[in-house]
């Protein structure tokens, strides 16, 4: 026995682990998982391993190499390679979940060799990353690999275009309702679209498993879909065309509710107080519908995600940064809430 | 996980409730002469002299105000020698061989409630502060300068929220002597003529809360309550407990006697009580030997100036297979670790923790944010962190560093097992 000298506190949190919260979001997307491959069968089986082991071994084979340059000698257990923490394999996963079920094996590897390099290892690996790699790996195929992916060129065998494929060539077509029913655009089965966006149901149950686990800030999906949803719902509210079926619409189809849960919550790639969250958090959203409507994607919140992260520094930055909502934070957010709602109102009532 | 913490889990499965008390009179006592805050000391004693209870042995000069130094023990001076304080550093110390007659010296006396009530504030407070009581919480502030504000005091509050997980020396001497409590609360308020007195204590401790309430209904003469407070880390630092009690955000590094509170321990009044009732020090100590690595969790009541080791001993020292272990004075949250068994118990030494030594492995950075979520402060240790690794001033600055109170929460809810708390600290030195 010794006695040794620390300094204060003594006491460490048990349950406070990297590998707990990373696994618990890759628990919470097993749902997904399974939905994906009853609903694909082997396709998705490949896609999903593609994805993960193509972002576990860029890791791997990075770190080793780092370890080379640094004139270590060669082992095959590498000790900066943490797979322990499940942080890389829940990338792997969120990546190979944005995908659809007809894209080339080699795309997928490409995407995310490419988003976990470019992304994660050359800003220093986990925790210094200022984008997410798996939103990045996914942004970096569609727009390389567009053909490949795109909503419009991908028919789903039993089923047709996407509901967001109809909506970005019209708008106001109120006929896709007739196609999805509420129910199948909620439950996603029968409902095209990538392996793991449709089934909002399954998205809400890893919710409240990571809510349950408090493994994620519930203030950031909540943000994200209820920015969506009030956006959408105000511009159904001034448009004649529109009614209750474009915001549900709007929600329920697309990976709105898919991003805001898995991707949206990465703590890494966010600002690091809560207020600060909840700004992202609306941004992703009224960025995502903004893409929706006036862009040329149909869908845009990787797109959204990827952006907002390059402003997760200018949110912290030490000069304004606080974890406490005033009055006067608030009265500016609510402002800048309604001038958004207001520009997309009239651009939709005008520009389209 | 990312959440607000508040709660510290007893994951060491440490027993709170004490079935083993015990009474240890010391052989020999080691007085410090440099008690916290003070520098020099003038003794009035030399090796061979017959102390008595209550005997000043010196005065020691602080910055701005003297404390006299007492014996705790009857018997004989044996030596002037140096001894390791609960802070780590030596000290210089009077050695007091116990005859264990616990004759007391002819200035302790007991004064009439008549007395004492006709007192002034200056005479209460020149009492209070010729019995050297200090905070007996932990940060030993003397109470008579507490006690001799000018300002005008709304409410006197008694702290009796320990919220450091393993300690309850404090719980203890509240049920031990709740009546005293209440009068010492009594002699505080008159000395500020302040209408009201609170005992806040944890809403936990049902059955104090039942003792004390029972006893609150004697005083009814005079505004005094007890309030609930919830029980959340830290809500023992007064800050804390004043904001729950009144609802008053006392902003740090402001005198709370400013915004109309006066705030003792629950220790401290009792000690209050002492010197006013019988023109007597404190001498008596609660001191709990805890900690995963100790065979038999005790409290102890021992004098001031008795040995830890021989504490440690009666609780039958480290279990065999406690590996390394990490002594800790104070509770588990703020205390100060150190290296050595044989320390000398002073007047704010509450416990005695000896816990296995985890070493836990840090990871990167996760930026979960638990840390900014559960800081009492509202500041960002993650981003204090980041910032004082750039050593970018301004950034701590802005940051506000300097607000920390260090009290360990951010180290403790890491979920990537950095110890923010320690770079607090250093970025607190950092802008010094």
């Amino acid at each position: 026995m010794n006695l040794v000298q620390k300094t204060a506190p003594y006491l460490r949190k048990p349950t406070a682990r990297v590998s707990r919260f990373m696994g618990d979001v890759s628990v919470a997307l097993l749902p997904l998982v399974v939905f994906a491959i009853y609903r694909h069968g082997l396709s998705a089986v490949w896609i999903l391993l593609a994805a993960v082991l193509s972002m576990v071994l860029t890791e791997y084979v990075y770190n080793q190499i780092i370890d080379m340059l640094n004139g270590e000698k060669f082992k095959l257990k590498n000790k900066s390679f943490t797979i322990s923490n499940m942080s890389i394999v829940t990338s792997g996963l969120i990546y190979g979940l944005t995908l659809s079920d007809v894209i080339p094996l080699q795309v997928v590897i490409i995407g995310g060799v490419v988003g976990t390099f470019l992304a994660k290892l050359i800003f220093g690996g986990l925790g210094q990353n200022i984008f997410n790699p798996a939103a990045f790996a996914r942004v970096f195929v569609a727009l390389s690999f567009g053909g490949a992916i795109a909503y419009e060129a991908y028919v789903d065998a039993d089923a047709g275009a996407t509901v967001l494929g109809v909506l970005a060539n019209d708008l106001f077509d109120s006929s896709v309702t007739e196609y999805y029913s509420y129910w199948t655009m909620f439950s996603g089965i029968g409902m095209p679209g990538s392996l793991g966006e449709t089934s909002a149901l399954l998205i809400i149950v890893g919710g409240l498993y990571l809510f349950l686990r408090k493994s994620f800030d519930i203030f950031v999906p909540l943000t994200v879909i209820g920015t969506v949803a009030l956006l959408s719902g105000t511009i159904a509210l001034f448009h004649e065309d529109l009614g209750l079926w474009f915001p549900y619409t709007m929600v329920f189809s697309g990976g709105i509710m898919y991003a805001a849960v898995f991707m949206a919550t990465d703590p890494i790639t966010i600002p690091i107080t809560r207020p600060g969250r909840v700004y992202f958090a609306f941004g992703v959203g009224a960025l995502t519908l903004l893409i929706r409507i006036f862009g040329q994607l149909p869908e845009g919140v990787v797109f959204a995600i990827v952006f907002m992260n390059m402003f997760t520094p200018a949110i912290d930055y030490p000069k304004w940064t606080t974890n406490k909502f005033t009055l006067r934070s608030i009265l500016i957010f609510a402002a800048i809430v309604i001038v958004t709602a207001a520009i997309a109102t009239a651009g939709v009532h005008y520009a389209l | 996980m990312i959440q607000t913490n508040k709660q510290i889990a007893n994951y060491k499965n440490i027993s709170e409730d004490f079935e083993r008390m015990e009474h240890v009179e010391p052989e020999r006592v080691h007085i410090a002469l440099n008690p916290p805050r003070c520098k020099d000391c003038e003794t009035y004693v030399e090796v061979g002299d017959t102390v008595a209870i209550g005997q000043t042995l010196g005065v020691s000069q602080g910055p701005f105000f003297k404390l006299p130094v007492y014996s705790t023990v009857s018997g004989t001076v044996e030596a002037f020698t140096k001894k390791v304080m609960p802070g780590g550093e030596e000290d210089d110390v009077v050695v007091i061989k116990n005859d264990f007659k616990d004759t007391m010296h002819e200035s302790v006396g007991e004064r009439s409630d008549e007395e004492i009530n006709a007192m002034s504030q200056q005479e209460i407070v020149d009492i209070v502060g010729d019995k050297a009581l200090t905070g007996l919480g932990g940060a030993a502030f003397p109470t008579h300068i507490k006690m001799g504000t000018d300002k005008p005091i709304d409410v006197v509050i008694v702290n009796g929220v320990e919220c450091e997980p393993y300690l309850n020396s404090d719980y203890v001497l509240m049920q031990e002597r709740p009546e005293d409590m209440f009068k010492g609360l009594r002699y505080a308020m008159q000395a500020v003529s302040a209408p009201r007195g609170v005992v806040a204590v944890k809403e936990t401790k049902k059955k104090l809360l039942a003792m004390l309430k029972e006893e609150a209904a004697k005083h009814s003469d005079l505004d005094i309550s007890v309030v609930e407070v919830e029980d959340f880390y830290p809500q023992g630092w007064e800050i804390a407990t004043f904001k729950s009690v009144t609802g008053i955000d006392v902003p740090v590094g402001t005198l709370p006697m400013e915004y109309g509170i006066l705030g003792l321990n629950s220790s401290t009044i009792i000690g209050v009580y002492d010197a006013l009732k019988y023109n007597m020090p404190v001498i008596d100590r609660y001191v709990t030997i805890n900690g995963d690595a100790i065979k038999q969790p005790t409290m102890f009541k021992t004098r001031i100036g008795a040995s830890t080791k021989h504490l440690l001993d009666k609780s039958g020292g480290f279990k065999e297979d406690a590996g390394d272990v990490n002594i800790v004075m104070g509770g588990p949250m703020m205390g100060q670790s150190t290296p050595y068994e044989d320390i000398t118990i002073t007047q704010t030494t509450a416990s005695l923790l000896a816990l296995r030594d985890e070493n836990p492995v840090e990871e990167p950075c996760v930026r979960c944010g638990s840390c900014v979520y559960s800081c009492p402060v509202d500041i960002q240790p993650v981003q204090i962190m980041n910032a004082y690794k750039k050593g970018d001033k301004k950034a701590l600055e802005q940051l506000e560093v300097n607000k920390c109170i260090e009290c360990g929460i951010c180290s403790y809810v890491c979920t990537s097992k950095i110890h923010l708390t320690d770079y607090m600290r250093k970025g607190k030195n950092f802008l010094r």
